[in-house]
């Protein structure tokens, strides 16, 4: 196993605030840097007759972006977000209902993906849903010189010549969700995983901390 | 015009290299032999390629090959009627969806289905619907999707063969087979199953009693059921060009219950005589 | 029997067969199902191949027009890929505007392009800032059985290698260009990007190439797209049950021996094609 150096798992600074809405059953909104997405989530409700499923809830994501109306890449996102979380929802404890999550991206600096799913795990365990686990999302850019870069901005996802995002699960440190750009070696790949598992820890303890802190304060 | 945010997006405007071409089209002759060797003012069909059963997923499923035309048909149902509003508590919904590929035509077509393809739906529905027995299928609906793969001329008559193949695969109960022919009527002579160039040929000069028929027979019934037929014609040329289509049709005919009779036996196997 | 199990329960049905590590239609795990491949069969389209997989069926036709650049990228063409999943295939899909489903394999097919450079966008440009091709690569499903993903690269480099663009001149004086049909050039065929794809059964056992029903029966999909040289194009998971480093690399190693054969493949059929004509 290759060793990974504490320096190259280095984030922008997070930000999380939840409960920010009053509407929705639960919300979040999530800052890395300067990119920020905001998260609702509604259910368990009624579900339409249509997509009413017999033995769990249908999950539903909704990813709009700054400006402009979602496409197809948007629903490639909700995809990734979507499966991610229905493997980490109990999602058969409510049959028969509905999850609506809503992600509203705010600014869009890089590692966009990564910031949807930690603003949509935030949001859920703000509504309460019960869980099998956590998860994160970590973006990781190899620069032209073989760097791997986590968290990168725009500008060096710009630069770089391949892009991962990985959604890592809180229980036992493994891929849940991948999704990547360019072309890269086996070697690299596994590299930018054990990268992703390193620093996946730290967004967890950011979870843990975030939470504390808000409770703290309400009791 | 609103942009289609559920596909990847080309450029705003782009045009078919068929413009540019220097070499000026054609003028199809209208006396001399046709382009494929097929002879005028006779019943020469294109040779037919069919299958049924190809599509795993489907009730029933036919394709057909006519020269290059190349038309897949697949029917799903009986089921219950998607819309509560519109089921019909005594007969069944016979549902049709007539779709070009948007590479089957010299010229790219678009994936959002145009006016074109609604006519084509609407005309197939007419022509099949004397021949299911939809009383038997009370509150339900039958799906007959149909695609177009390539385009060289007698679409709809080829679509309406191919579906009512595919509605026979399926098993929905029928009073008889639909089989479809076309015509293009050109001045005082006419060729039958015309490809796409002989089809699209009358833009380039406008001369009168020029026209297209399509009709869709019944053959053991011996009755048309559906009859669209568009240009100039005088009543006895449309009459006796009615004629050739059915004898077309008959043509066609032993071909398709051939095809179908394969594959009813490869659906259940003769058991071995004792 | 055995067809009303099947019905009933047709996960342990399913989990009957892993068990004996094969699978309902007598595939061991790791094995595709039957590939077959035509290429050329739609004339009216630039370059068009069909794949079949088992009953899984794409067709691929690419269509080349003219359109001006962008600004940005001047020196630049289009490619514009879209996966269509029509009513026909299957009576899971509804008629009107593709579905979650389409837009995410058009997205994916997309994104396997830009990232493998399976044909360089720079190819395409004609005159600079002015002139350009626009490839419109539409892939279409005509029967839904599984795996479409992989069908679709395959069909979609078939067509490619399949690809004559006519030559174009443009009139220095009117600045219109002058197509000649008749002479035409094959595309540039950079890489060869292939996919295998691989879904997990209870958390844990992998099978390759599922068909429509093990997917939906499936906890998570998975599809790994290599080129020649072993790089990987796309590890594309979106979500699911997580999967640990060991079985990811089990994927990549089958997807590497799979590239080798379809490569082989698409290049038999293509020297076969080009001997009849």
């Amino acid at each position: 196993m290759m060793e990974v150096s504490p320096s190259t798992v280095s984030f922008r600074e997070f930000g999380c605030e939840q409960t920010l809405l009053s509407r929705p059953d639960g919300s979040a909104s999530f800052v890395q840097g300067d990119t920020s997405v905001m998260a609702g989530v509604y259910g368990p409700a009624e579900v339409k007759v249509s997509k009413e499923i017999y033995d769990r809830a249908t999950l539903e994501v909704l990813v709009h972006p700054k400006v402009g109306l979602p496409g197809v890449r948007e629903r490639s996102q909700e995809q990734c977000v979507r499966e991610t979380c229905e493997a980490s929802l109990l999602l058969s404890l409510h049959p028969r209902s509905s999850l609506t999550l809503i992600l509203q991206v705010l600014h869009d600096d890089g590692s966009l993906l990564s910031c949807c799913l930690n603003a949509a795990c935030m949001a859920l365990m703000d509504a309460g849903l019960s869980m099998s686990c956590l998860f994160c999302g970590v973006t990781c850019a190899i620069s032209t010189d073989g760097e791997i870069i986590t968290d990168p901005t725009a500008a060096q996802e710009k630069e770089s010549r391949a892009l991962m995002t990985f959604a890592i699960d809180s229980k036992e440190r493994r891929v849940m969700m991948s999704s990547t750009k360019g072309s890269f070696s086996v070697h690299e790949l596994q590299q930018c995983i054990t990268v992703s598992q390193k620093a996946s820890e730290k967004i967890f303890q950011f979870y843990r901390d975030s939470v504390r802190r808000r409770y703290s304060k309400n009791l | 015009m609103p942009t289609d945010t559920k596909r990847v997006r080309g450029p705003d405007v782009s045009q078919s290299p068929f413009l540019f071409w220097s070499r000026p089209a054609e003028v199809l002759p209208s006396h001399e032999p046709r382009a494929d060797g097929r002879q005028r003012d006779q019943v020469d069909v294109r040779p037919v390629f069919v299958r049924c059963g190809l599509v795993s997923q489907a009730k029933g499923s036919a394709y057909i090959e006519a020269g290059n035309t190349k038309v897949l048909c697949c029917v799903y149902g009986p089921r219950e009627t998607e819309r509560k509003d519109e089921t019909d508590m005594k007969s069944g919904r016979l549902t049709t969806d007539m779709r070009f590929a948007p590479f089957s035509c010299p010229e790219r077509g678009s994936w959002i289905q145009g006016s074109q393809d609604k006519d084509f739906s609407l005309m197939l529905q007419e022509s099949l619907q004397p021949a299911v027995c939809l009383h038997r299928y009370p509150r339900s609906q039958i799906e007959v999707n149909v695609m177009v793969l390539e385009n060289s001329g007698s679409i709809l008559a080829h679509a309406v063969t191919c579906a009512s193949m595919a509605l026979a695969d399926a098993g929905i109960e029928m009073y008889d087979l639909v089989l479809g022919c076309s015509l293009r009527q050109d001045g005082g002579s006419y060729v039958v199953d015309p490809t796409y160039p002989e089809e699209n040929s009358w833009r380039s000069g406008s001369r009168e009693k020029r026209g297209g028929l399509t009709v869709a027979f019944l053959p053991s019934l011996n009755q048309v059921s559906g009859l669209q037929s568009d240009g100039e014609m005088a009543e006895e040329t449309l009459t006796a060009g009615i004629r050739t289509c059915i004898e077309g049709c008959y043509k066609l005919y032993p071909v398709i219950q051939q095809a179908l009779i394969k594959a009813v036996r490869r659906a259940a196997p003769p058991a071995a005589e004792s | 029997m055995a067809a009303g199990f099947k019905t009933a329960e047709p996960l342990e049905y399913h989990r009957s067969f892993l068990k004996e590590n094969c699978r309902p239609d007598g595939r061991e795990l790791s094995e595709f199902r039957t590939t077959t491949l035509n290429i050329g069969s739609i004339s009216t389209a630039d370059g068009s191949a069909l794949v079949k997989m088992g009953n899984t069926t794409i067709i691929c036709g690419i269509k080349a027009e003219l359109a001006n650049p962008t600004a940005e990228a001047p020196g630049k063409g289009y490619i514009v890929p879209n996966v269509d999943l029509p009513p026909l295939c299957s009576s899971r899909f509804r008629p009107g505007p593709p579905g979650e489903q389409a837009q995410a394999a058009s997205q994916f097919i997309a994104d396997v392009i830009e990232s493998s450079e399976v044909i360089k966008t720079e190819d395409l440009c004609i005159d600079r800032g002015k002139l350009c091709w626009v490839l419109y690569c539409d892939i279409m499903c005509l029967d839904y059985d599984g795996n479409i993903l992989d069908a679709c690269i395959i069909a979609l480099l078939a067509a490619l290698k399949n690809t004559q663009l006519a030559e174009v001149v443009v009139n220095k004086e009117t600045s219109v260009p002058e197509v000649d049909l008749e002479k035409r050039q094959r595309l540039h065929i950079h890489k060869h990007p292939v996919g295998a794809s691989f879904c997990v059964f209870d958390d844990s056992i992998l099978i390759v190439d599922p068909t429509a029903e093990e997917e939906s029966l499936s906890t998570a999909h998975l599809t790994v797209v290599t080129d020649e040289e072993d790089r990987l194009c796309s590890v594309h998971k979106p979500g699911g049950t997580p999967l640990s480093g060991e079985k990811l690399q089990e994927c990549i190693n089958r997807a590497t021996t799979r590239q080798r054969e379809i490569h082989k493949l698409i290049d038999k059929v293509l020297d076969s094609v080009k001997t009849s004509q």
